[in-house]
């Protein structure tokens, strides 16, 4: 199977200050030879795992456990500390709720600033346009500022572009919580024609049955490292045990 | 070199944002446009009256002030709008992979669009009050001749020096977040420091030289002087002035995509 994403020894390690870094309190702590206040802590450790081309695979875990780091990493937002991390194909942008929006452009206006920065032409942006608009189901809000559009229209809006860029692979960041259930299935339509499309598919939730309904595999995260991978059925089970037991299944 | 070849790569997110920039500052004023030329004309009102009152200045001082004025504008504009390029758009740097020197360069063409329009104040008060004859030569000048050929020139330093500096304190603010705050008061700082309510070149012209060097060695001084000379005065530029100028900008925008490429990788992570 051809790889889509392959991470190799992974680590992201990243590092919490308590205050907002400002040159004249670090010039003034060099001055009096202080050191200055920094916690380091690893997102991601020794985590390494391929998806392959046409796969749809799930992240889990619970809040803090490494997920949105990964997704970040597969973006290529950010570098990894250690490891290394290969992306094959075109990259749907991390997608999370009003992610990459300006509240005082329009619906449209977001939409060009949104495609350009996917790397699409004018041309090809004033071609999809139309159809884009009519997926979002927004109507006359696409020429109002962002700002009036309630959560859902914002999710809509980003999913109808994404859904439009034909990416290879789709990055997506528990968004399909949020739209209305009509909207919601007409996602998921969109998630399985990319399946049959034989694109990639990296998906964070918290809902095992959307998990079940959409991957085949699975990837469990615990504190930075990944806890349990495989079939999506198992894992899912194996997470949801420790949900509602708090252990950590031996893994049988 | 990559710095500049992705954003001819990217120019429609470029076109984008810059779209974006002049949306956002203009979207909600009837006056539009109008605004950007009422700063500096309050301004060079204010400050006209209180020259010819107080200091005795000459009635041709609003042209003098105005052709320094401008170009300062546009310099202090694409600095303070360069600091917050990175930090301001935050949500495109963490979701999306794109070159970040566009955000940057964005404010600056931006501010390019800014620069023409309130170049319209420095046409109008140049005809409105030209240079008064010299009292001690009696020879009046002609603004508008081959001098202003060298417009392109001093233009092209000019772009040079703010992408420089727009790039270096860009990524320097997403380091340390008080880098914008250290930019507005430099810039309050060069409103003095530089020929613009007084004609620094000229004044310094017959004093120590190394005095004159010192003054120049701020690349910003000897670029509103060239604008000075070219436009109010009517000659060519110090050579002297502006190649100082032009080397200064070189190696700071030698160090600013330097520095930006030395932070670039981290930014989404700063954010």
């Amino acid at each position: 199977m051809e790889p889509a994403i392959r991470f190799e020894n992974v680590g992201k390690r990243y590092v919490v200050r308590h205050q907002r870094p400002f040159l004249a309190r670090e010039l003034l702590r060099s001055v009096l030879q202080r050191p200055s206040h920094h916690n380091e802590f690893w997102a991601l450790r020794d985590v390494s795992f391929t998806i392959g081309k046409g796969e749809s695979v799930a992240i889990l875990g619970t809040n803090g456990s490494g997920k949105s780091t990964t997704l970040a990493l597969i973006a290529q937002t950010t570098p990894p500390t250690e490891g290394a991390v290969t992306v094959h194909g075109r990259l749907g942008p991390l997608l999370e709720l009003g992610a990459g929006f300006h509240p005082d452009l329009t619906g449209y206006e977001n939409v060009y600033l949104n495609a350009s920065l996917l790397g699409l032409s004018r041309r090809e942006v004033d071609g999809l346009l139309g159809r884009i608009v009519e997926y979002s189901g927004i109507g006359d809000f696409i020429d109002a500022p962002i700002q009036t559009y309630s959560t859902g229209m914002k999710a809509r809006l980003g999913f109808a572009v994404v859904a439009h860029i034909d990416p290879d692979v789709l990055l997506l960041d528990e968004v399909l919580s949020v739209g209305d259930g009509q909207f919601a299935h007409k996602c998921e339509a969109t998630i399985r024609q990319f399946q049959q499309a034989g694109k990639t598919l990296c998906f964070v939730s918290h809902s095992p049955s959307q998990v079940l309904a959409l991957c085949q595999r699975a990837i469990w995260l615990y504190g930075g490292r990944v806890q349990q991978m495989g079939a999506a059925a198992e894992v899912c089970a194996a997470y949801q045990r420790f949900l509602d037991d708090g252990v950590l299944g031996d893994q049988a | 070199m990559q710095t500049f070849t992705d954003i001819v790569r990217y120019r429609f997110v470029l076109e984008n944002l810059v779209a974006k920039n002049l949306k956002t500052l203009y979207r909600n004023m009837a006056l539009g446009f109008f605004w950007s030329i009422l700063n500096p004309l309050v301004m060079a009102i204010v400050l006209t009256a209180v020259q010819l009152r107080f200091f005795g200045a000459r009635h041709d001082w609003p042209s003098m002030f105005l052709c320094a004025l401008i170009p300062y504008n546009f310099f202090a504009y694409c600095l303070s709008g360069s600091a917050y390029s990175v930090t301001g758009n935050a949500s495109l740097v963490t979701k999306v992979r794109f070159p970040r020197q566009i955000l940057p360069v964005s404010v600056i063409v931006t501010n390019l669009v800014h620069f023409a329009i309130q170049s319209s104040l420095v046409v109008a008060s140049l005809l409105w009050f030209p240079k008064i004859a010299d009292p001690e030569t009696g020879a009046t000048v002609a603004w508008f001749g081959w001098q202003l050929l060298w417009l392109p020139v001093i233009l092209v330093v000019n772009i040079g020096l703010v992408v420089g500096v727009g790039l270096l304190v860009a990524g320097a603010n997403v380091v340390y977040r008080d880098v914008q705050y250290i930019v507005e008061s430099v810039m309050t700082v060069m409103f003095w420091l530089c020929p613009l309510v007084y004609d620094g070149g000229a004044m310094l012209a017959n004093g120590p030289r190394w005095q004159f060097w010192l003054y120049f060695a701020n690349p910003l001084s000897g670029l509103l002087d060239s604008y000075r000379r070219v436009l109010f005065h009517g000659t060519a530029p110090d050579l002297g002035v502006l190649g100082l100028a032009a080397l200064v900008t070189a190696l700071l925008g030698a160090w600013g995509v330097r520095s930006f490429w030395k932070h670039e990788h981290r930014f989404a992570d700063l954010l």
